[in-house]
């Protein structure tokens, strides 16, 4: 199916440099890369697509790589029962350039409240969009959460988040002061990982 | 959807212009019983008539998404159960599915059995919940009360066999938790006996009574054109015409065995894809489920209920895209992995999601009490909205 | 000049017949109802457990409040690992080679003396991985669901302490 999508793209988008990426193991499912310039052209084609009928769009995802954000576009077929995975590829951007895209709400009203939740997690603007808010976060709030490097926000609204007095550092750095007293720290095995104090909290952890 | 402009001259519903006036914002939510939790719907009105609805999402967001991105495999499951916790069952049984898949674990079959098993119960007891509380929602108090003593018999069966009565954890990956007795079994059969007759009962006091479907029939319609459009799946999708069930049309697990019919809707008291269709689908639903259910107890064999699963799950680099029928619609896992421990993303389709986009779009021209026939009628759960 | 198209509420139309058969339909199916209801008043018996005065029993692997048993804890860190939360706070200290020989009641030898065992209850999501994953099966759910408590410091269950025995009695009666 993919590569005759394939051919079918080629034909029907110029431009678009489909690339079928075969699934890394003998597991999983195949998907199709697109440029992202054509995304919207793609969109349109599969939809109205004779043979292929991608008539429901099922939901616009991202993902961010250390290089890139990948957005996939998972769109099914109901008439022809066929289910496609496309892809394209975005510079990850900046907090204040987020890297832009086309909208395809005019192919898929679904695509309107995927695109402003893959906005505000994963932050992709896109262009063309007609009410382009964040939608799960508050519309005020800062960064994107999916985002690998996210960290979250000190303030919101003088409200702290992540207040000390709710964290239980008391029992989180039990193990600690035990190392400290006894003196002997490889005779110490404690549950909590302290991700600041560096690797030999984690290790406990790990080596059980 | 894009709004209406508050300061347009005039408005025109259907073909009659209709007096003016400036429109009132009125705030539905976010603590309004009819919303089902806790959704905000801002309504703009021209006296009685719905101008614009806006949905306002969000309150319930805890970004499971970022915390699968740290737990291992099988600490996903109970963060999972947290999203439609009136359908948890569902919830776990699809990323069980997932990753079982990426993994190419064999499930054995008693499991998969007492997976379709209380797949089904699930799908009975949450719609169960939709049909009492869509009843508050139009006025009727009494049916609540006897769907919640039905849907308590199918919890005090979970919470046996699971330990909980709402979230879980009990199917796992490989298999589920614990076994089913014979005992149980036959109280599933006692209950499928007893609850069928109930359901007819419960059909003719809510469904078949007049008020109520003046209230339901004609109102909110989602026209097939439109469910597709914004992406519509299960019940509603079924309800505007469309015969389209995972179960059927691409099976999982050990669906295809199984006969039972998918229920569409057919306007049969006013037009198709209305609120009474919705309604009605529902019902016909679990006629179905207790078919399925009852060709489970027929057939379900003896042997193991978990598979070999290494202690440590790594997924295999890949990625997944996998698709199960819950009580809501069509839910989807979008689970890329590394190759680590931890899913490097785990993307959840949920139609919940979906299905309040079609509000701005139903919303102009009811009248506000309409709203509420309609939002009950899509049956949303905020947990699996927000996630 | 703009204007704003509404789609209009689809009424079928109504006739002076139409309105009395509406008001036929609407008294018979709502006595239809009534009678259905009607029947529930005797022919049913009552299904409300009145609470505080009849407490129900739980199922036997009800998943409610956790207890540890301490004595019986190798302090492998298994529960802590599995959760995910990560509620669970145990620091242990290797026994000195010299020290007497201990074993838990199944036959495993303890090799760490249990420092800390905090769970912090205010935190727990009552999934049941910690106990399954419990080798020597001291981590287990009670079925005591009677713990509200009005301080967030006393959700935390230091299982060490002496005056968790007292609730340990309380519920297992054997």
């Amino acid at each position: 199916m993919h590569s005759q999508i394939v051919d079918f793209l080629n034909k029907n988008v110029p431009g678009c440099n489909p690339v079928i990426n075969a699934p890394v193991a003998v597991v999983g499912d195949q998907s199709i890369t697109v440029a992202a310039v054509n995304i919207l052209e793609v969109c349109r084609a599969l939809r109205s697509s004779p043979e292929f009928a991608f008539n429901v769009l099922q939901v616009i995802t991202g993902t961010d790589y250390p290089d890139r954000i990948e957005l996939s576009y998972i769109l099914a077929s109901y008439s022809k029962n066929l289910e496609l995975i496309l892809k394209t590829n975005l510079p990850r951007g900046d907090k204040n350039n987020l890297s832009k895209i086309n909208s395809v709400v005019s192919v898929w009203s679904a695509a309107n409240f995927q695109e402003r939740e893959t906005y505000d997690m994963i932050g992709v603007d896109f262009v063309g969009h007609p009410d382009f808010r964040r939608i799960l976060c508050p519309y005020d709030w800062d960064g994107h959460p999916l985002r690998k490097d996210y960290v979250v926000q000190e303030k919101y609204l003088d409200m702290v988040v992540n207040p000390p007095a709710k964290n239980n550092t008391d029992d989180q750095m039990f193990g600690k002061r035990l190392k400290e007293e006894l003196g002997d720290p490889k005779r110490v095995s404690a549950s909590w990982k302290d991700n600041t104090a560096g690797a030999d909290a984690a290790e406990a952890k790990d080596g059980e | 959807m894009s709004t209406h402009n508050e300061n347009a001259d005039k408005i025109i519903l259907g073909d009659q212009e209709v007096l003016k006036s400036e429109l009132l914002t009125l705030n539905m939510g976010p603590q309004h019983p009819a919303t089902h939790g806790v959704l905000r719907v801002e309504i703009k009105t021209d006296s009685e008539i719905v101008v614009d609805a806006i949905p306002h999402l969000g309150y319930l967001h805890r970004c499971f998404e970022k915390h699968a991105e740290n737990l291992d495999y099988r600490g996903v499951i109970p963060f999972v159960d947290r999203m439609d916790y009136l359908a948890a069952m569902s919830m776990e049984w699809g990323y069980a599915l997932t990753v079982e898949k990426m993994l190419g674990t064999e499930v054995p079959k008693r499991a998969e059995y007492v997976r379709v098993l209380v797949a089904e119960l699930q799908r009975i007891a949450s719609h169960l919940v939709f049909f009492g509380t869509y009843g508050i929602d139009l006025g009727a108090f009494t049916v609540f009360l006897y769907c919640f003593e039905d849907r308590e018999e199918i919890l005090r069966l979970f919470e046996e066999l699971s330990g909980a009565r709402m979230l879980y954890n009990y199917i796992w990956i490989g298999g589920v938790w614990n076994d089913i007795n014979d005992s149980q079994l036959n109280r599933v059969k006692a209950f499928c006996d007893r609850f069928e007759g109930e359901l007819h009962k419960y059909h003719t006091l809510v469904g078949e009574n007049k008020i109520f479907i003046g209230r339901t029939a004609n109102v909110g319609i989602i026209s097939e054109k439109m469910a597709f459009d914004f992406g519509a799946t299960g019940p509603i999708l079924r309800a505007s015409g469309v015969k389209w069930d995972l179960r059927k049309n691409r099976p999982y697990s050990i669906y295809d065995k199984f006969d039972f019919d998918i229920p569409v809707g057919v306007g049969e008291k006013g037009t198709v894809g209305d609120c009474w269709d919705r309604y009605h689908v529902r019902v016909l639903e679990m006629f179905e489920s207790i078919k399925i259910i009852r060709q489970v107890l027929d057939g379900i064999e003896e042997g193991p209920v978990m598979g070999k699963v290494p202690k440590i799950i790594k997924v295999p680099a890949g990625e997944i895209y996998m698709r199960t029928e819950c009580p809501r619609g069509e839910l989807g896992y979008h689970l890329i992995s590394d190759g680590g421990k931890t899913p490097y993303r785990l993307k959840v389709k949920s139609s919940c999601f979906t299905h309040v986009s079609i509000l701005p779009a139903i919303a102009p021209g009811l009248m506000i009490a309409d709203m509420v026939a309609s939002i009950g009628s899509i049956d949303i759960v905020l947990g699996e909205v927000d996630r | 000049m703009e204007t704003i198209h509404l789609k209009k509420h689809i009424e079928p139309e109504l006739t002076f017949t139409k309105w009395f058969k509406n008001v036929y339909d609407a008294v018979k199916t709502t006595m239809i109802g009534m009678g259905i209801t009607f029947k529930y008043v005797w022919a049913r018996d009552v299904v409300t457990i009145e609470y505080p005065e009849v407490r129900e029993e739980l199922p036997a692997n009800s998943r409610s409040r956790l207890y540890n048993d301490a004595e019986n804890c190798i302090s492998c860190l298994q529960c802590a690992v599995s959760c995910p939360v990560d509620c669970i706070y145990i620091a242990a200290v290797k026994r000195p080679t010299d020290a007497a020989k201990i074993k838990t009641k199944d036959g495993t030898p303890i090799r760490l003396d249990l420092k800390q065992y905090t769970i912090d209850t205010a935190l727990c999501c009552y999934c049941g991985l910690c106990t399954t994953v419990c080798p020597t099966e001291c981590l287990t759910h009670t079925t005591d669901y009677e713990f509200a408590s009005y301080t967030l410091a006393s959700m935390k269950y230091d299982y060490l302490a002496p005056d968790i025995r007292a609730w340990r009695t309380r519920i297992v009666k054997s």
